[in-house]
C-alpha cells in the first residue's frame, strides 16, 4: 500500500493533521525556550508520557471511527468507559479486565440492536444508551466515587513501563493493529465501507447489514470499554464522570483524520494522526500556561480551522 | 472532448448520437454551464457567451434536462418543480398558488394523475422522470436539451414528450434531444448529428443516412445480427416456479415459471410490479406471501444474502444508487457480494481477490485503466458490465435483471444480449424486465406481460410481437386487436 501523497485529496487531511502537530511541538518549544531555555517537548520522557495519556483518547477513537464510517455516531461512549470502569474495579481481581470489556459487548449489542433492528436514528439511540449507564452506575455507586480499586493487571497495563515504554502504548498499539486489519483485510471491513457508502446498494450486494452495523457499534463500545479499564487503571480507581471528558475529542479525532462525517471514506492512519494531534495540543496549550478559557477557544479554532483547509483542497 | 463544431437553430429538433463516453454529456454541460470549455466559444442569438453557472444559462433560457435525476426525494412535486423560482407572496413561498401552477403544468406534460403534494419518494421512476421535464418547462426554454430523458420513460409518457417537443418547436424553441433509443431519434429529429469519442463525425438532415449507416458511424465499426439468435435446444427443468405471489399492493398473485436454458421476459407498462416481483424474488421485500420453489426446492426469500447463496442474483434498476458505489474503487465494487469467497477466516486473500477481479473484468471486457480507480471514472455501459459481473463472478443459477441496458450505448448493449444468451446456454436461467420492446421481442424466448400485480398474458415464438406486447401491457385481448 501506498503511504501519503499530497496529490492524493484523500491524504491530504492526513498530512495537515501531521505538519500541524509539528507545528503545535514547535510553538511550545519556542515557548519553553525563550521562558525558561529548555526543549523539553521534543524529549523521549515527554512525548512517551503524553502518548500515555492519549492513548486513552486514542482508543476511544479507534472504536469511534468504526461506527462513523457506517454514517452513524455513537455517544455512548462516556458512559460505556465509565461503567466498564467502575464494572471492573468492583470485581476485581483476575476478572476485572473480563467485566469490563463485557460491559462493552453487552452496550455494543444494544446499541447495535437499536439502531440495525429498531432503526432507531444512533444519535438518538446511543445518547439513550448513554444516559441509561449513567443513571446505572449512579445507583450502583450512590452517587460517590466507588471504594473499589483497580486490579494490579489494570494498573500495569495503564501505568508501567516495558522497556522504558510505557505498556498502555503497546495497548494502543494493539488495537490499532487489530482495527487496521479488520479495516483493510477482512469483509467486515469492506463491508463496513460498503455500507457508509450507500446502505441499500450493500444490502442488494447480499451484505448482512445489520451483521455490519452491529459488529461496529460492538467494536466501538469495546474500545471505549477498554479506554476505561486502562483510564481506571492509571488513576487506581473509578470514579464519576470519567468518561465525558473523551466523547467530543474522539470524534473529533475521527473527523481531523479526515474520515468522512457522514460514512464511507476514512483511514485509520488519519485518525491515529488526529488523536495524536489533539493530544499535543492540549498539552502544548497546558504548557503555554493559558487560562482555561482561552484554551477552550483555540482548541475549538483550531479544529474548525483545520477541517476548513481540508474543505478547501477537496473543491480544487 | 476534441475541437468540437456544432450548431442547432431555433425551431428544429437536433438528435445527438453516440456510445457512452462519446462526449454527447460534455457537450451539454458546457452549453449550458456546468463545466467551462477549457478552449473555444459558445455563440447563443449571436453573442458570445461564457457561462459560469447553471443559473446564468437558465436566465438566458438554456434549460438542460439532465441523466441524473436532479429531484429531491423528500421535497412535493410542487416544491421540486418550482424549486430554483418560488411564486412569492410576501416575501414567502405562497404554496396555494404554487400548487395550482403545478397542477396546470402536471395537466400540459399529462400526469394529471400526479399529486402535486405527492413526495417524489412515492413516484415511480417514468412519473420522477416526468417531474424532471416539468421543472424544466417552467423555466421558458429557448433552448431546451434533453439528455437521455426518455430512456426512463413507458411508452405512453414518451409520446407526450414527442407532442411537447414538437409543440415547442412550433413556437420557435431550439430542442437537443440525446437518446439511445435509435428509431425515437430517427422519428423525432430534423438534423441528427453523431459523436465518437469526444469528436464529432457528421451533422445530417433526418433520413439522410439509413438506420445501418448511422449504427455505424456511431461505433465506428461493422455489427452484425442486433441480437443473438434464441435457443434451440429443448427446455431444461425448472428452476424458479413461483406461484401466487402477494406483496402489499404491488404483487397480486403472479404466477411464472422459469427454466434452465431460457431467457424470460418480463413487460408491460411502468409500475405494474416488475421491479417488485424481482426484489421480492430476491429477498429484498418483506411480508411477501405465495409459493416459490428454487430448483425443486420450496424457497422463502428472507434476505438478498440468503438468496446469494441459494444461486439467485439481482441486478437492480438503478446502477447508480442500487448497483454499484460510485466512489468506491472498481475492485471492491466487484468483490462486494464475494468477500466470502476470496477470504480465508475472514480476512481476505490478497491473491484470490486479485484473480476474481481479473477473471471478472476479462469475462465482461470490462474496459478499466486500473481496479483501484473510483468506479465512477467508467462510462454507464462499464459501470453496467462492473454491476453484471459482480454477479456472475459467484456464478448463480437465476439471474434476475431490471432493465439493465437503460441508458447505455449500442455496442454494449450487443455484449450484454450475447452475454445473456451465453449464461442460458450454458444452463443458466434469466428473468429480464426491460422496457425496451424490441429488447423483449429479440432477446427472450418468452414473455411474461404484467399487469396491475399480475401476470396477464405469456408470449412465445410467432405470437411475440410489438402488438401483442402492448395489447397485453394494456390488457387488451390480442383477438380484440387483430
Amino acid at each position: 500500500m501506498k503511504f501519503l501523497s499530497f496529490s492524493n485529496p484523500a491524504d491530504r487531511p492526513l498530512i495537515i493533521a501531521l505538519m500541524t502537530t509539528f507545528v503545535i511541538l514547535l510553538v511550545g518549544t519556542a515557548y519553553t525556550l525563550t521562558t525558561q531555555g529548555t526543549a523539553p517537548l521534543f524529549t523521549p520522557s515527554y512525548l512517551l508520557q503524553q502518548l500515555q495519556i492519549g492513548s486513552f483518547l486514542g482508543i476511544c477513537a479507534a472504536g469511534m471511527m468504526m461506527v462513523v464510517l457506517l454514517g452513524h455516531i455513537d455517544l455512548s461512549v462516556p458512559w460505556t468507559m465509565t461503567a466498564a470502569a467502575m464494572m471492573a474495579t468492583t470485581v476485581g481481581g483476575p476478572w476485572a479486565i473480563p467485566a469490563g470489556l463485557s460491559v462493552g459487548l453487552c452496550v455494543g449489542l444494544l446499541n447495535g440492536f437499536g439502531v440495525s433492528v429498531l432503526r432507531i436514528p444512533s444519535m438518538i439511540f446511543t445518547l439513550g444508551v448513554d444516559s441509561v449507564l449513567r443513571g446505572l452506575m449512579v445507583a450502583h455507586t450512590g452517587g460517590f466515587a466507588p471504594q473499589t480499586k483497580a486490579s494490579p493487571l489494570m494498573r500495569y497495563l495503564a501505568a508501567d513501563t516495558i522497556l522504558g515504554i510505557p505498556v498502555a502504548i503497546f495497548v494502543w498499539a494493539f488495537v490499532s493493529l487489530v482495527i487496521v486489519v479488520i479495516l483493510t483485510r477482512a469483509g467486515f471491513g469492506k463491508s463496513i465501507y460498503a455500507v457508509g457508502v450507500k446502505e441499500g446498494a450493500a444490502y442488494l450486494s447480499g451484505i448482512r447489514t445489520r451483521r455490519v452495523i452491529t459488529g461496529s457499534f460492538v467494536a466501538s463500545s469495546l474500545c471505549a470499554a477498554t479506554a476505561g479499564i486502562l483510564l481506571a487503571g492509571y488513576s487506581a480507581k473509578a470514579y464519576q464522570d470519567m468518561g465525558t471528558q473523551y466523547l467530543l475529542p474522539a470524534i473529533a479525532a475521527v473527523v481531523l483524520g479526515g474520515t468522512h462525517i457522514l460514512g464511507g471514506r476514512g483511514r485509520y492512519l488519519g485518525t491515529l494522526l488526529g488523536a495524536t494531534l489533539l493530544v499535543f495540543l492540549n498539552s502544548v496549550l497546558s504548557i503555554l500556561q493559558m487560562p482555561e478559557s482561552y484554551r477552550q477557544i483555540i482548541y475549538g479554532v483550531v479544529i474548525i480551522t483545520m477541517l476548513l483547509v481540508y474543505g478547501r483542497g477537496k473543491q480544487n | 472532448m476534441d475541437s468540437v463544431d456544432f450548431c442547432c437553430q431555433a425551431g428544429s429538433i437536433h438528435g445527438i448520437l453516440g456510445e457512452n463516453g462519446a462526449g454527447k454529456s460534455t457537450l451539454i454541460k458546457i452549453l449550458s454551464g456546468v463545466l467551462a470549455p477549457s478552449e473555444g466559444q459558445v455563440i447563443f442569438d449571436g453573442r458570445n457567451v461564457a457561462y459560469r453557472s447553471t443559473a446564468e444559462a437558465t436566465a438566458d433560457g438554456i434549460v438542460c434536462i439532465f441523466q441524473e435525476l436532479s429531484l429531491v426525494p423528500d421535497l412535493s412535486v410542487a416544491e421540486n418543480i418550482f424549486i430554483d423560482q418560488p411564486p412569492r407572496r410576501f416575501g414567502l413561498i405562497d404554496t396555494r398558488k404554487q400548487r395550482q401552477m403545478a397542477k396546470e403544468i402536471l395537466a400540459r406534460i399529462k400526469c394529471e394523475d400526479v399529486d402535486p403534494d405527492a413526495h417524489i419518494r412515492e413516484l415511480s421512476l417514468s412519473r420522477r422522470q416526468m417531474i424532471e421535464i416539468a421543472k424544466a418547462l417552467v423555466k421558458n426554454p429557448r433552448v431546451l436539451i434533453l439528455d437521455e430523458a426518455t430512456s426512463a420513460l413507458t411508452s405512453n409518457d414518451v409520446q407526450t414528450v414527442y407532442d411537447l417537443i414538437a409543440e415547442l418547436r412550433a413556437d420557435g424553441v431550439a430542442c437537443i434531444f440525446i437518446s439511445h433509443r435509435m428509431h425515437e431519434v430517427d422519428q423525432l429529429c430534423d438534423q441528427l448529428s453523431v459523436f465518437r469519442n469526444g469528436q464529432h463525425i457528421k451533422s445530417f438532415a433526418k433520413g439522410a443516412l439509413s438506420e445501418a449507416e448511422i449504427v455505424q458511424l456511431m461505433i465506428g465499426r461493422e455489427i452484425t445480427a442486433q441480437f443473438p439468435p434464441k435457443r434451440d435446444k429443448s427446455l431444461g427443468e425448472t428452476t424458479l416456479s413461483v406461484s401466487d405471489l402477494r406483496w402489499e399492493d404491488s404483487l397480486k398473485g403472479v404466477d411464472i415459471d422459469v427454466h434452465a436454458g431460457e431467457i424470460v421476459g418480463l413487460g408491460g407498462l411502468d409500475g405494474q410490479g416488475h421491479k417488485e416481483l424481482l426484489l421480492a424474488l430476491f429477498g429484498a421485500l418483506h411480508g411477501v406471501e405465495g409459493q416459490i420453489s428454487l430448483k425443486g426446492r420450496p424457497y422463502r426469500p428472507a434476505s438478498p444474502a440468503l438468496s446469494k447463496r441459494l444461486g439467485l442474483a439481482l441486478v437492480p434498476e438503478d446502477r447508480k444508487t442500487e448497483g454499484l458505489m460510485l466512489e468506491m474503487s472498481i475492485g471492491d465494487n466487484l468483490l462486494l457480494p464475494n468477500y466470502p469467497e476470496v477470504s480465508k477466516n475472514g480476512v481476505i486473500d490478497g491473491g484470490m481477490a486479485k484473480a476474481a477481479i481479473e477473471k471478472a473484468v476479462a469475462l465482461l471486457q470490462i474496459k478499466v485503466g486500473s481496479p483501484d480507480h473510483p468506479v465512477e471514472t467508467l462510462s454507464g455501459g462499464n459501470q453496467q458490465k462492473g454491476v453484471i459481473a459482480k454477479w456472475l463472478m459467484l456464478n448463480p443459477d437465476v439471474i434476475l435483471l431490471n432493465d439493465p441496458t437503460r441508458g447505455i450505448d449500442v455496442g454494449t448493449k450487443q455484449e450484454i444480449y450475447r452475454l445473456m444468451r451465453d449464461l442460458v446456454d450454458a444452463g443458466k436461467s434469466v428473468l429480464l424486465y426491460s422496457t425496451d420492446y424490441a429488447e423483449l421481442i429479440g432477446c427472450c424466448d418468452r414473455v411474461c406481460v404484467m399487469y396491475d400485480g399480475r401476470v396477464v398474458s405469456e408470449l412465445e415464438g410467432d405470437a411475440l410481437t410489438e402488438k401483442a406486447i402492448v395489447a397485453a401491457s394494456l390488457n387488451i385481448h390480442t383477438e380484440a386487436v387483430a
